[in-house]
């Protein structure tokens, strides 16, 4: 089933046949079958629409009832009276601009470099063959398999001795070098065939040239995964964060909207709580929908003819 | 080829120097005195507030800058140790009672009798509560203590007498009883059976205490102490108390702010968020079973042991707990009470309503009592929590639960 | 990869993998050796920690909350992998299919995955409440009378898995979308020239070159679920008999790090912890040789 002689500048003519097995070619017009066959697919797709969306219209409907009409216990979904008051008490509360800058600019950062490391480590694991490989890769996964609690406190030493408290370099240099990606990028690899590398090598090309002009690209629906899951764990990290920046010129947003949740000895504010939760949301939102079309364009561009 | 590789290395590099330059923005210069002061009451409703008394304190002292950091309560004492650890304590924090005493016994506060003017005019209890071992390790900041509320309309309703300072526990459950009647979903009372709750009503008893004198043997599950538990209890059993599936998830303070709940006991902190029931309410001195007890909240506020400038910290410490700045911006907002024995300072606070019996407040000072406090105090508290709940829930009898607490704490305190 | 040899070879793994192995070392590594230090000493962090050897380890093997916590873990696995798994790539080869509309249905799974469970927990909790949450209200509908989901510990721990399903399930499917995508399209031409039918592609063809996939999913999930922490944090209603003894390995740790202040000890039982994922990691590491297909040197 492999391919030889295949050219370097793959041509882009998208492959029509879709990879998935539950379309089919349109050898069977219009039956019942297929027609039930339409409508029970549609159905799913609202079915599960619903089952994921609902709690957050709820969440969002939440948000946009004034503070008296919380405790209401109906559940009616679309608030009556509508207010805007949780947003603009967040607004005042917190400064949102500054936390929401602070939050995308350490998320960006981050995920270019963790994406970026991640992509070489893996490449290094799974295209080249070396002494001691499955060793340092096993030390890679031991990493994720310690609880992150534990080791805030060494970490947070760390990051103290070197003057990084309440600076930028404390929220991201720690968290570039996770095993996570690396993983996620070397198994993403491990799947492609090695032939249009082995090419490349025959063609004098050197490891470098290889892993950015054919290796990455071929990957490039898994790094658009790995953009999304390092995006979003940038975007939601709380633990470390909470530690080293508690300045609000560096304080990241689900630190400050924790803050608002009060003690034991005040009356939280839910529609508060639920407007800043939707707020958390739409950023990574999207980066999702962004990273999405990269992903259907990576499918495109990835069709080979020999 | 080259040049697609140079341009991969400059935006490798671009992407590194993105990074060192956020770096370069943190290089500080220290000038003067600067303070870091830590504090958890203060976020995120008084801020304003504490900037004021900040600035009152710079304007009197120009050499000195204080930088504040703020915590919730909630990740503050991990925030605070995390910060001990790394040898770069703030120079000046917040403490509660509870947690005063393991800081005092890890060297960790600086001893400020000789560094205060000595006339700030606390109350004694207060003073003394934030000593270890006859050093003054901390200064009391506020205070704050729990009183019975209620709901003056449901009293009205059920057409009963308001609670009068001679109430006791069992003039309480009659009203209770009276009160549940006027619906299914209205509660009597809610006392939640919990360890703060469990000291209190042990010294409301009087002859039930955790531990023996020298702090060497629990006596949680003598007589007096099964009794006080069986009294919790009894609330609940007798459905004047909603259980927490009864609530199901609602707090119970916003149960009596819907208007449901005839008496609550909670804390003086709530007055703010009551202001917006629209029903009238009031509050008394809690009532008795043998003698009165109420609890004595206090924070303090602590100099690091490890401070490079202790005199302008512990400056900084007496004028945030005893100026008239600090009581009197305290008072007019409504952040906590200040711990001064000064009536002029409170004259406007009690004229606010509601509530309007806001001298309950200072009755409730004259029968203090502080929690019982040992170094595993989490675990304590844990503990009797854990087995509180199972005789809520029927799994243990008073007399069961309290027996494994005295082997459970007597473990705790070796 | 097979014509260099010597030391050009070992400069080039050097170029790709130490930025990366030199970071983790310093930030990752080096902490998680400190951590094994103070396992061996008792710590309340307020003062030097002090030497007790294997101290901490004989404390944890012997308490019963250790290993009712364990075990604990060890059941909310058993019910949330499998489902995690199957339910993951059925979803998947669905949003794979070219209907239009698929995209609002991969986005509608992934909503849950990008909240945080703070949020999550607070939504699902209202859902679960015994009396007027959506869960109840609908199984009344069809006469069954709801348990009490978040009161009860068994109960609640059915609960934590029916939430994390619906919280994880998109970013399960995305992994194996990212791997489906991956498969050359050739293959499957291939095979329909050759005349195969839906099944056979799936079973030949996208079944096969999914394990990569499948393994690292399967070892993600069973990394992250020994060390699930949120959702046992966040949703048992407070004080309720749920939230007493629904304990897994990693609240014991937080409890033990950050109320009791028993570093030490809470440093010893993530060793405890990590020592078994370890042995499950390297198990399954050893095994996929066996079922999965890889075009690696």
């Amino acid at each position: 089933m492999r391919e030889s002689n295949v050219a370097l500048n793959a041509s882009t003519k998208p492959s029509v046949t879709s990879p998935s097995p539950t379309t089919d070619s349109n050898r069977h017009s219009l039956s019942l079958g297929a027609l039930a066959r339409g409508l029970l697919i549609y159905a799913a797709m609202a079915l599960i629409i619903v089952v994921m969306v609902l709690p957050f219209l709820w969440m969002l409907s939440t948000s946009l009832k004034p503070q008296a009409y919380i405790l209401d216990t109906t559940p009616d979904l679309i608030p009556n009276p509508l207010s805007l008051e949780s947003y603009t008490q967040l607004r005042e509360r917190i400064d949102l601009a500054r936390v929401f800058f602070n939050s995308t600019f350490v998320a960006v950062v981050g995920t270019i470099g963790q994406v970026i490391l991640s992509a070489m480590a893996g490449f290094a694991f799974a295209r080249m063959s070396w002494h001691g490989r499955n060793v340092v890769f096993t030390l890679y996964l031991a990493t994720l398999m310690i609880p992150a609690v534990v080791l805030i406190i060494p970490q947070f030493i760390l990051v103290k001795s070197l003057g990084w408290v309440n600076t930028y370099p404390a929220l991201i240099v720690p968290g570039l070098f996770s095993a996570f990606g690396t993983f996620l990028l070397r198994q993403a690899l491990l799947t492609l065939p090695i032939d249009f590398e082995e090419a490349a090598l025959i063609d004098g090309a050197n490891p470098f040239t290889i892993f950015w002009r054919i290796t990455l690209p071929l990957v490039q629906p898994a790094i658009a995964t790995l953009v999304i899951f390092s995006f979003m764990g940038w975007w939601n990290a709380y633990l470390f964060p909470l530690f080293v920046a508690r300045q609000e010129s560096v304080m990241t947003l689900p630190v400050a909207l924790a803050a608002l949740q009060g003690g034991p000895r005040a009356l939280t504010e839910w529609n508060m709580v639920m407007a800043g939760g939707i707020l958390a949301i739409l950023p990574i939102l999207l980066v999702y929908l962004l990273a999405q079309r990269w992903f259907v364009a990576g499918v495109v561009s990835s069709g080979i003819k020999g | 080829m080259s040049y697609r590789f140079a341009k991969r290395i400059a935006l490798l590099g671009g992407a590194l120097a993105l990074l060192s330059a956020s770096f370069i923005g943190t290089i500080v210069a220290q000038e003067e005195t600067t303070l870091r002061y830590f504090t958890f009451s203060a976020a995120p409703d008084y801020l304003e507030e504490l900037d004021t008394i900040i600035a009152g304190f710079e304007e009197e002292n120009p050499s000195v800058t204080i930088e504040v950091e703020t915590a919730p309560f909630a990740d503050y004492f991990t925030l605070l140790q995390a910060d001990v650890v790394s040898g770069d304590a703030p120079d000046v924090f917040e403490l509660n009672y509870e947690n005063f005493v393991a800081y005092a016994a890890n060297d960790t506060l600086l001893n400020i009798d000789d560094l205060v003017t000595g006339d700030a005019p606390y109350y004694p209890r207060a003073v003394e509560a934030f000593q270890y071992q006859g050093e003054q390790l901390a200064l009391p900041a506020t205070f704050s203590t729990v009183l019975l509320y209620y709901n003056a309309d449901l009293f009205d309703q059920a057409d009963i007498e308001y609670p009068t300072i001679e109430w006791t526990w069992e003039d309480a459950r009659a009203a209770a009883e009276a009160i549940r009647a006027l619906g299914d979903d209205v509660y009597g009372l809610y006392s939640p059976v919990q360890f703060y709750e469990f000291y209190k009503k042990a010294a409301q008893n009087g002859d039930c205490a955790f531990f023996n004198a020298e702090m060497t043997e629990s006596t949680i599950n003598s007589p007096a102490c099964v009794e006080t538990v069986e009294l919790m209890v009894s609330f609940l059993n007798e459905g004047l108390m909603p259980t927490a599936a009864d609530l199901s998830g609602v707090s119970d303070s916003e149960l009596f702010l819907s208007g449901n709940l005839g008496m609550l006991v909670t804390g003086i902190w709530m007055f703010g968020a009551f202001e917006e029931a629209t029903f009238n309410w009031d509050i008394q001195i809690e009532p008795a079973i043998n003698q009165h007890a109420h609890h004595f909240f206090a924070n303090g506020v602590a100099v690091s042991a490890t401070t490079d400038a202790p005199e302008a910290a512990a400056a900084w410490a007496e004028y945030l707990t005893a100026s008239e700045t600090a009581a009197t911006v305290r008072v007019e907002a409504g952040w906590e009470l200040p711990a001064l024995d000064q009536p002029e300072y409170f004259a406007d606070y009690l004229a606010i309503t509601p509530p309007a019996n806001r001298a309950a407040v200072f009755m409730a000072l004259e029968s203090p009592v502080t929690p019982p406090v040992i170094e595993r105090q989490t675990e304590m508290q844990d503990t009797i929590g854990a087995l509180l709940t199972q005789v809520v829930d029927g799994e243990l009898t008073a007399q069961e639960a309290l027996d494994q607490a005295k082997t459970e704490l007597d473990a705790l305190i070796q | 990869m097979a014509s260099l040899r010597g030391v050009n070879k070992y400069l080039w793994v050097g170029v790709f993998l130490l930025p990366s192995l030199v970071g983790l070392i310093v930030f990752t590594i080096l902490p998680i050796v400190s951590s094994l230090w103070y396992s061996l000493h008792d710590w309340n962090l307020l003062s030097a920690p002090e030497w007790i050897g294997t101290g901490n380890y004989i404390e944890l093997l012997n308490d019963p909350s250790f290993w009712t916590a364990l075990r604990t873990t060890v059941l909310i696995i058993g019910l949330y992998l499998p489902l995690a798994f199957v339910m993951g790539l059925g979803l998947a080869l669905f949003l794979n299919a070219r209907v239009r509309g698929m995209v609002w249905v991969r986005t509608a799974t992934f909503l849950p995955v990008v909240a945080s469970w703070v949020v999550v927990s607070l939504i699902w909790k209202w859902l679960f409440n015994p009396q007027y949450g959506l869960i109840n209200i609908a199984l009344g509908a069809v006469g069954i009378e709801g348990p009490a989901w978040l009161f009860q510990p068994e109960s609640a721990i059915v609960a934590m898995v029916i939430t994390s399903l619906w919280k994880d399930v998109g970013y399960v499917a995305l992994i194996y979308l990212g791997g489906l995508q991956t498969i050359s399209p050739t293959y499957y031409e291939a095979a329909q020239i050759d005349g195969a039918n839906r099944w056979q592609l799936l079973r030949r063809i996208t079944l096969p070159l999914l394990t990569p996939t499948m393994f690292f999913i399967v070892i993600t999930l069973l990394i992250n679920y020994f060390q699930v922490f949120e959702q046992i944090y966040l949703m048992p209603m407070r004080d309720s008999a749920a939230d007493r003894r629904v304990e897994v390995i990693v609240t014991e740790v937080v409890k033990n790090a950050f109320s009791y202040n028993r570093m030490g000890y809470a440093s010893a039982l993530s060793w405890v912890l990590f020592a078994i994922i370890f042995a499950i990691t390297f198990l399954q590491l050893r095994l996929q040789k066996r079922w999965v297909y890889d075009e690696g040197v």
